[in-house]
């Protein structure tokens, strides 16, 4: 026991401080999964495994775009009905017979564009950004009932693969998405100068503008990435379902915030790693099937997430209030 | 006129200590009603910690406070608010969306046998107390639409409301135009004569001299002198305020200075704190500038660096004027900026070292990708060659003492390679030793060939640094010294008003 802890403490010291919450994650985790796996026998099986990140691959696309945002000390709560927004785009533009590649590539655009606008509208008002996106994501949730006039619109067979296709028949396509997306993200975010600036952003404006670096540039650029991954995520779903529906994804905006806070993020920004916040997503999905699977009531299911991402969230506060 | 009488307030053997600085030592002061006592002093000299340990803000490490015949060892801001001490700061604590009657009255509101606030008794109350005061403001406004001097009015109106006994006005003109000052003065005169004692703090001669009854001369935490009325010049009060032990101090190296070529600054403003100030610096050599703390120079140098936004000012750098609206464009003119702030303004306290003594450099460099092999290589290096005392540069910068996270700083804008490095009050807050590495890296600088520009409150240190010294006193440019004309005498002079 003594030398395991011995061990795991030179590990944390080869991992830094700064990914430490990856570590609790990935700790908390492995726990939840082994006590899973005790009470239910179907728990730990690939194809449930599969089916929890299945679950929770466009969740956390869109997760990626909010992370971003966040990083630079910007929330945004608009994913959810720009989400349905482009949903409804994408498929009006399928029943009208537009090939599947140009609707993926205009509903992206429409998502880019959606996600500019956002960042200007929030950057140039001055706005708190929580309050700005409140109001636009009311806008987006006019907007996605008024494209498709309230109507959800059947795809009838349209565009199944896109979302449904197995890997040898055996892995989801959108997990493939979704990771791909997280390297990408994680590599701009680790690697590049624009993450870098995020960083420096949400860790100290201030001191990141008189480092000579455009703060509301960098911003929007933030949003308007925020905007294209919930298109993209838009298409996965209405793929799935077979249909775009006004209200989807308006749990999108909370789960989002939570799993990325969860994964080490601070709400006023310049922390997080993209790889804890990946886990954040997996951490609230293993959460939901644990409790599908152990038949909690949904009802129930929604108090219990919630009290998870309170408990989750306060735990993160705990570690910041103790090293003030 | 002041005769004296009843002793409102009396401090015996004060100290305080902070860790490096005694900042008060066995200070003995009393305060007469119907008094203003004046309490001058350069920056440092002990002025504010004396204002916070009389108003219950800071505890004395020894000494005794006397108020109303009773004798307290300490006080609390609670308690001080009791025995009648009102501190009246530049930084205005009223109500902003409350009007004028409502903040006079705050807390203390008249009501109605219904237990409602009597609003036509409260503003009944606020006017005539405005009348007997001769404060000429509309007692409904809402604080928020007032100026600075007219928010003053109003805190010390609201103190006379609640019968306070003794006012302390902390630097209360920092902002002021001259018809302003006068119409303050005349109001402390006022409640002097009603029967208050007047604390009154100001770097300002002039005020001091027209408005004291007597002037108390506070240096490094030990009182020098209590003056009576028109007992004493000018001349007498600066040489008081000076005479530090200049041996001990850091002696630099001489650099040549390259006068051909130089960078001008021209006709800076931002239309409030900096006024039309033009000055140029040449190529190795160090310019300092003085002054009260509040007289401008911070300002003057974000304007520079393109922080906040002018009225006016050009930066003419060797014969060729650069365009400089933001902070990128000063970065990318050469420019650099060491805040007064630095935890604030200069660091990023949550990322590592590294991330921070990068961070300007990846900014404005080439290219969208970050060679992390090479920031490390690079961040090492510079942390070697300023001596930067860090387990590893993966250290969050929070953790680094004062004098390290300075030289974080100084290391960002060596790693961007800036030619014109600005430093305000770089030392501030730093131990000895990381002091004087960091003069040792100006020099070197200068060495180099960059322009140097330091803005200082110690009066020392821009004496044996700095081949000149600006003085700057309510936004203005007052004087230039050259090295011969450097004492602290003459530094002062300038700052604070008085005739050399």
């Amino acid at each position: 026991m003594k030398r395991i802890f011995k061990q795991s403490k030179k590990i944390f010291k080869l991992i830094g401080k700064g990914n430490r919450s990856v570590v609790y994650l990935l700790g908390i985790i492995i726990v939840a999964i082994v006590i899973m796996s005790f009470l239910d026998p179907n728990f730990f099986t690939v194809r449930n495994l599969f089916n929890i990140l299945n679950q929770q691959a466009t969740l956390g696309i869109a997760t990626m775009g909010v992370a971003i945002a966040m990083i630079a000390g910007c929330i945004d709560l608009t994913i959810g009905n720009l989400l349905a927004s482009t949903a409804a785009i994408a498929a009006l533009l399928l029943v009208a017979g537009v090939s599947e590649i140009w609707v993926i590539l205009l509903t992206c655009i429409a998502g880019l564009v959606a996600g500019t606008l956002n960042g200007v509208i929030v950057i140039k008002t001055r706005i708190n950004t929580f309050i700005a996106t409140l109001g636009l994501m009311s806008v987006y949730q006019g907007v996605a009932l008024i494209i498709p006039d309230g109507n959800n619109i059947y795809l009838k067979g349209r565009f199944a693969n896109f979302g449904t296709y197995r890997i040898a028949g055996i892995i989801p396509i959108p997990i493939i998405y979704f990771i791909v997306i997280t390297i990408i993200v994680y590599l701009v975010m680790r690697f590049t100068k624009f993450g870098r600036r995020l960083y420096s952003i949400g860790g100290s404006a201030e001191a990141a503008y008189l480092a000579g670096i455009n703060l509301d540039l960098n911003k929007i650029i933030a949003y308007a990435i925020s905007g294209l991954l919930a298109s993209f995520a838009s298409l996965i779903v209405i793929s799935r379902i077979g249909q775009s529906q006004p209200a989807m994804g308006s749990a999108y905006p909370l789960e989002a915030i939570a799993a990325t806070v969860i994964g080490g993020a601070s709400l006023s920004g310049g922390k997080g790693t993209i790889p804890g916040i990946f886990l954040g997503v997996i951490l609230l999905g293993l959460i939901r099937n644990s409790l599908n699977i152990l038949h909690v009531p949904s009802f129930y299911q929604y108090v219990m997430l919630g009290v998870v991402i309170i408990v989750a969230v306060t735990l993160s506060n705990i570690e910041i209030t103790k090293k003030l | 006129m002041f005769v004296q009488s009843k002793i409102l307030l009396g401090v015996k053997g004060c100290s305080k200590s902070f860790p490096g600085v005694k900042a008060l030592n066995r200070v003995d002061f009393d305060l007469y009603e119907r008094e203003v006592h004046c309490v001058v002093g350069e920056n440092g000299a002990g002025k504010s910690t004396f204002i916070k340990v009389l108003s219950g803000a800071l505890q004395p490490d020894e000494g005794m406070i006397k108020i109303a015949g009773r004798e307290y060892l300490n006080l609390n801001p609670a308690l001080a608010h009791q025995l009648g001490i009102q501190t009246i700061y530049q930084e205005v604590s009223l109500a902003p969306d409350m009007t004028v009657a409502e903040n006079i009255f705050i807390g203390n509101w008249p009501i109605n046998r219904f237990g409602f606030v009597d609003y036509a008794k409260l503003i009944r109350e606020s006017k005539k107390l405005m009348d007997s005061l001769k404060i000429d403001l509309d007692v409904e406004a809402l604080v928020s639409t007032l100026n600075v001097p007219q928010k003053q009015s109003v805190q010390i109106a609201k103190a006379m409301a609640r019968e306070a006994k003794i006012f302390i006005l902390d630097e209360p003109t920092a902002s002021y135009g001259t018809n302003e000052i006068s119409n303050l003065l005349r109001l402390v005169k006022h409640c002097a004569e009603n029967g208050v004692g007047v604390i009154y703090i100001s770097h300002h001669l002039e005020e001091i001299f027209d408005i004291h009854d007597r002037i108390t001369v506070l240096k490094d935490g030990n009182k020098v002198a209590t003056h009576g009325k028109n007992e004493v010049s000018d001349k007498k009060i600066i040489s008081e305020m000076v005479g530090r032990d200049m041996s001990k101090f850091y002696t630099r190296e001489r650099v040549k200075i390259d006068y051909s070529k130089e960078i001008e600054f021209k006709n800076f403003s931002n239309g409030d704190t900096v006024k039309d100030v033009s000055f140029k610096v040449y190529k190795g050599e160090i310019v300092g500038f003085s002054g009260m703390v509040g007289s401008g120079r911070t300002e003057l140098v974000r304007l520079i660096f393109g922080a906040d936004s002018r009225v006016s000012g050009n930066v003419i750098i060797e014969g060729k004027k650069v365009n400089i609206n933001n902070p990128k464009q000063a970065i990318k003119a050469g420019l650099a900026l060491l805040t007064e702030d630095r935890q604030k303004y200069g660091l990023i306290l949550e990322h590592s070292v590294e991330w921070n003594i990068s961070s300007v450099h990846l900014s404005n460099s080439k290219g969208p990708f970050i060679n992390e092999q090479k920031e490390a290589q690079d961040v090492h290096h510079y942390v070697d060659i300023l001596n930067i005392i860090t387990p590893s540069i993966k250290q969050i910068v929070k953790n680094l003492s004062g004098g390290n996270q300075q030289k974080v700083v100084l290391a960002k804008w060596l790693y961007a390679n800036a030619d014109v490095v600005i430093f305000d009050e770089p030392t501030r807050g730093i131990d000895i030793g990381t002091k004087e590495e960091i003069y040792k890296f100006m020099v070197q600088l200068a060495k180099k060939g960059k322009y140097i520009v330091m803005i200082s409150s110690d009066m020392q240190e821009p004496i044996a640094m700095c081949d000149r010294v600006i003085v700057m006193r309510q936004g203005r440019i007052v004087g230039e010294l050259n090295r011969e004309q450097l004492t602290e005498e003459s530094i002062l002079a300038y700052s604070i008003g008085g005739t050399i």
